[in-house]
């Protein structure tokens, strides 16, 4: 029961944030210097009849305050807004986009997370050892290297040089197979994993790298607690201490920086996306700030933004069921 | 008297570090017999804990057991030899590191640590943790580790124990805890526990319910202890024979009574003068002079030199070994220090140390000279204290 | 008045990061010394700080010989191209097109030559230069962007620390919200709403600094909540030292450190978004020559034809970032001797 009690604690904390997370987004969209409509008409000839017309549509006339409650009301309802350019509400443009990014960003995450954990435990236990020393590099060189650079070289590599792996577009699984001209199922997911493969290696890249560093660190301090000492000392076999007894603690850490590092993934997405030529949010959100609209920015910066909190939320939560020590509302 | 349940012989634990070689545990020798409980006293980093790992052969890098045998029930835990190249090996009747792991440790000798608070993991359920244990080393199936683990709880006072069985360890108190930790060593039924200062981190009256609680099912169970303590307090009140430790050695060794009423080393000496005691004021309370000095470098002569009331000019050439000064109960009373007229080294003679002379007699040349030389008595300077040059201890 | 708190600037304990008294009294006695002596001593650490040594003279020194246009260094009047770091006013050309082919390849590669060791881009300006000339921009715009993360920070961070209360609450959840947004898609609407449309390096130097103005606030922060419980602090407040003198002399100082260590590590994290932005199109614009600019271009129309184009920069920015990682890492080894590998 605590922890159903916790997960609605913690997901009333996260109303406030996403508050905040519109007035921001709002204000800077607002309070821009420049004239928002005259910045969406730039290269027009700015007809003061025209710039009053859009005004008075959207409300802009209004003062701030009213604009934003107006901007608010239709956020609770689900109405991000609407995007003048494309002449569609922003939360069925929203809908459209967000699909492919989380696939990419899901798909990123496991690989990170099947890749850095076996990594970083291996060096843990083998520390200061050769096979230390490789993964340490490896992962120096992951926090170290642009995420679209490999994404570019593994294009250059894959998809040019061996011609092995499409470089552009994803396939997503949860069309019918007609729609992407695939006669069967199978073939359809075989395309939809291929297609993927590259893009989620260079975005994962990163979040591998900084997991396998945690998880190393982690393992290290676990192996040296009193409680593994104590187990070792009642002959539990070092297999046991490794994956049972040093291991669940460890991960706390890691599920926390899963979370706060996904603000960090979806910003990759925005690159990664602009280099596979990804439909997703992050290339929306790159073709709005090129033609300058706005309730599209917004929307898009909102989505990302409460993506971002609810993945927090999730994360804390699977931490309280694995640490017993959080009580519901109590935790720092 | 009876074959005992462990016999240390000449152990030597040694940490190879960047600063140089720190001789934790220098060459002691000690028995635990069945159904007693020993003590092993000093102050901090004199090497009881360490000497307690090494039992179990848990010392953890950079620290390795160099020297010494080891021996249980006839088992031989550690012991070297020599090779057919001069090159130490281990025996071949010393147990692998599996048979350890799945023969002693848990099984034979059994644990419990200095802090409660560290040492339960805090994501398992306290009952799974103790029924973990009791499981692997009892080989009962999970039912019947549970039930007894249960069992076990109600045994060292713990109340629900069914309810308590599902609890993390942050809901129990210190005191509880420490109760949970006896009872994971009890419930292995080991013939040896060590319990490595397993009241230090309780406060007063906490302390005096585990040790009650102790003495009692010490009573039940038969089983027999290596209490480490810095505690000459927790000494009386629980052990049956004590070895004092400074700077690794065992620098006084005999049964309680006699080690209170008839104290043969000055050190000894200053530890219970520094003890609070009833009948006596907070003034005449005697804190030990000066700080242990570090293993990495010991004192040349008798390491207790710099800091002994006692000592004189011999004290910093002659390093003593720890030799039989008396016999009480039927057990050895033995002693390192040269005041003994064992020693025949002209204790009486030599001219006593100025407080001022300390500073350059403290250092010896051992430090510099620690890895040139594997024996412990190396410097040149120093002369071996025992008659006729063997081990006067067999 | 006087005299009170000079005393209580003698007694104060300049704090290092290590909770350890022991430490923090070798730390005191000497100082930056001591952590220098500790990095060379590790390996890793040397390496980085010869890679970050090596990177900052090149930003520092390169300079271009227009007559032969080609890099050499030399004393910063001989070339007056090089007079002004080129980030601001974006010189036609960096450097000025040779009479090479364009996209020549590099000349370990059949076709290419000496004279330009990576080969050229497709205007025939060599990449070399470019290459070294982008280490301006992405070092100055790095370090520019984290002074202006760290000092915003500071401040944000030591008055929310040391105030608590109300004033916390309102700093933190706005520090929070910033947190939510992917610091990357922040920055882009930063900058195109106070360029107005039209980005510039300018406005991705200050959006940067902005973006990571949180990061170091919450650092400050919890540094700031555990120096302002010192007795040297409420000591400073029952002798009437005002609040804003405390905070700049007592609690900054002993906050600092931590921090100091972060910033260069955070240094990485800004030349790697900065190249993001600029390969996005939202960062350095044409003709400055510019890593993340460069991998846009390369990017855009050249990944099939010129390999090479993409390459360089991408190594570039490896090569540098990795100096300044392994920099911090080792001076947190060195200043923290908790946090060992």
């Amino acid at each position: 029961m605590g922890l159903l009690k916790y997960t609605i604690y913690r997901l009333l904390q996260a109303i406030p944030v996403l508050i905040g997370i519109s007035i921001i987004t709002f204000l800077l969209a607002n309070l821009a210097p420049g004239d928002p409509v005259r910045l969406m008409l730039q290269g027009q000839q700015a007809d003061e009849e025209l710039v009053r017309t859009i005004e008075q549509r959207y409300g802009l006339d209004q003062p701030l305050h009213v604009r934003y409650w107006n901007y608010m009301t239709g956020l609770v309802q689900g109405d991000l807004g609407y995007s003048i350019h494309r002449d569609r509400p922003v939360s069925e443009l929203m809908l459209e986009r967000a699909g492919p990014t989380l696939l990419l960003v899901l798909s990123a995450y496991v690989f990170a997370i099947v890749t850095a954990i076996p990594l970083g435990i291996i060096a843990a236990k083998r520390r200061n050892e050769p096979t230390d020393h490789i993964s340490r590099i490896v992962a120096l060189i992951g926090v170290s290297t642009p995420s679209f650079w490999i994404g570019i070289m593994l294009i250059i590599i894959f998809a040019v040089q061996l011609g092995v792996l499409p470089s552009a577009g994803l396939v997503y699984p949860w069309q019918p197979p007609e729609a992407a001209g695939h006669d069967g199922y199978l073939e359809h997911w075989i395309e939809s994993i291929r297609h993927l493969i590259l893009p989620m290696i260079a975005l994962g890249t990163l979040q591998m790298a900084t997991l396998m560093r945690v998880e190393r660190t982690q393992m290290i301090e676990s192996l040296q607690e009193e409680y593994v000492k104590l187990a070792r000392a009642y002959g539990v076999p070092e297999r046991t201490i490794l994956r049972k007894h040093a291991f669940r603690s460890a991960q706390l850490p890691i599920i926390t920086i899963i979370g706060l590092n996904l603000s960090t993934a979806l910003g990759g997405a925005v690159l990664i996306e602009t280099v596979f030529a990804i439909n997703g949010m992050g290339r929306l959100f790159i073709e709005a700030i090129q033609q300058l609209d706005y309730q599209l920015i917004m929307g898009v910066t909102m989505v990302l933004g409460a993506i971002f909190v609810i993945g927090v939320v999730i994360t804390d939560i699977s931490y309280a069921y694995i640490d017993p020590r959080v009580t519901y509302g109590e935790r720092e | 008297m009876s074959e005992p349940l462990l016999r240390v012989e000449n152990l030597k634990t040694q940490f190879f570090t960047e600063s140089g070689t720190v001789r934790a545990v220098d060459g002691i020798s000690f028995e635990v017999h069945e159904g007693e409980i020993v003590g092993l006293v000093g102050e901090s980093g004199a090497g009881k804990s360490v000497a307690s790992m090494s039992l179990m052969r848990l010392v953890e890098d950079p620290g390795e057991i160099v020297g010494g045998e080891i021996t249980y029930r006839g088992e031989t835990l550690f012991g070297l030899e020599e090779g057919p190249d001069g090159e130490l090996r281990e025996r071949d009747e010393m147990l692998s590191e599996s048979e350890m792991r799945e023969r002693i440790r848990g099984r034979e000798i059994a644990v419990i640590f200095q802090d409660p608070m560290e040492s339960l993991n805090p994501v398992f359920t306290v009952g799974g943790q103790l029924r973990e244990f009791i499981e692997l080393n009892r080989d009962l199936s999970s039912g019947e580790a549970r039930d007894e683990a249960i069992r076990m709880l109600r045994e060292v006072g713990i109340p629900d124990p069914a309810e308590r069985y599902e609890e993390y360890p942050h809901q129990f108190s210190g005191g509880m805890r420490q109760r949970v930790l006896i009872a994971m060593a009890l419930a292995c039924e080991p013939s040896l526990i060590i319990a490595d200062e397993p009241t230090t981190a309780l406060d007063v009256t906490v302390e005096g319910q585990i040790l009650d609680l102790v003495d009692d099912l010490q009573d039940r169970y038969d089983t027999s202890f290596v209490w480490v303590t810095h505690d000459m307090g927790v000494v009386a009140e629980i052990c049956d024979r004590v070895n004092v430790m400074y700077l690794g050695e065992i620098v006084e060794q005999a049964p309680v009574d006699e080690l209170f009423y008839d104290t043969n080393h000055p050190y000894t000496k200053a530890l219970l003068d520094s003890m609070p005691r009833p009948d006596r004021t907070v003034d005449e309370l005697d804190p030990i002079e000066g700080v242990m000095p570090e293993a990495i470098e010991p004192p040349s002569g008798c390491r207790f030199h710099p800091r002994c009331p006692d000592a004189r000019e011999v004290c910093t050439r002659v390093h003593p070994e720890t030799l039989e000064v008396d016999r009480a109960d039927g057990y050895p009373h033995r002693t390192a220090c040269v005041k003994h007229d064992v020693f025949d080294v002209d204790y009486d003679g030599s001219v006593p140390l100025e407080p001022g002379d300390e500073a350059e007699t403290r250092v010896g040349g051992t430090g510099t000279e620690a890895g040139a030389d594997s024996n412990s008595s190396s410097t040149g300077e120093e002369e071996p204290a025992s008659p006729d040059g063997g081990d006067p201890q067999r | 008045m006087a005299t009170t708190e000079s005393q209580l600037e003698e007694q104060q304990p300049s704090v290092g990061p290590g909770e350890d008294e022991a430490d923090e009294e070798v730390e005191t006695r000497v100082g930056w010394r001591y952590t220098l002596a500790k990095i060379k001593r590790d390996a890793t650490a040397r390496i980085g700080l010869y890679i970050v040594a090596v990177v900052l003279f090149i930003a520092t020194f390169a300079a271009i010989d227009s007559n032969v246009a080609r890099l050499t260094f030399g004393a910063v009047q001989d070339y007056p191209a090089a007079r002004a770091l080129p980030i601001f006013d974006h010189p036609t050309a960096i450097p000025p097109p040779g009479e090479a082919n364009a996209n020549a390849p590099p000349a370990f590669v059949d076709g290419g030559t000496l004279s330009h060791p990576l080969g050229t881009d497709p205007q025939g300006r060599d990449y070399f230069t470019r290459i070294v000339y982008g280490s301006q921009v992405s070092v100055s715009v790095g370090i520019v962007a984290t002074a202006i993360g760290l000092i915003g920070g500071t401040i944000v961070g030591a008055i929310s620390g040391y105030y608590g209360g109300k004033v916390d609450d309102v700093l933190m959840r706005l520090v929070e919200t910033l947190y939510a947004i992917p610091p990357l898609v922040l920055i882009i609407v930063f900058i195109v709403f106070l360029s107005g449309g039209s980005p510039d390096i300018r406005y991705a130097i200050v959006g940067v600094g902005i973006t990571f103005i949180p990061v170091f606030a919450r650092i400050i922060r919890s540094r700031v909540l555990s120096v302002r419980e010192m007795d040297y602090i409420e000591a400073a407040r029952a002798a009437g030292v005002k609040d804003r003198n405390i905070i700049r002399r007592h609690v900054i100082p002993n906050s600092f450190s931590p921090v100091l260590v972060y910033a260069t590590l955070q240094i990485g994290v800004t030349i790697l978004t900065v190249a993001g932005l600029s390969f996005l199109g939202y960062g350095a614009q044409p003709p400055t020559p510019d890593w993340g600019e460069m991998l846009r271009i390369a990017h855009g129309r050249y990944m099939h034809s010129n390999i090479w184009l993409s390459i360089w920069p991408g190594l570039a920015i490896l090569v540098t970032i990795m100096g300044f990682n392994l920099f911090g890492d080792g001076l947190q080894d060195a200043l923290d001797p908790r946090i060992k590998n």
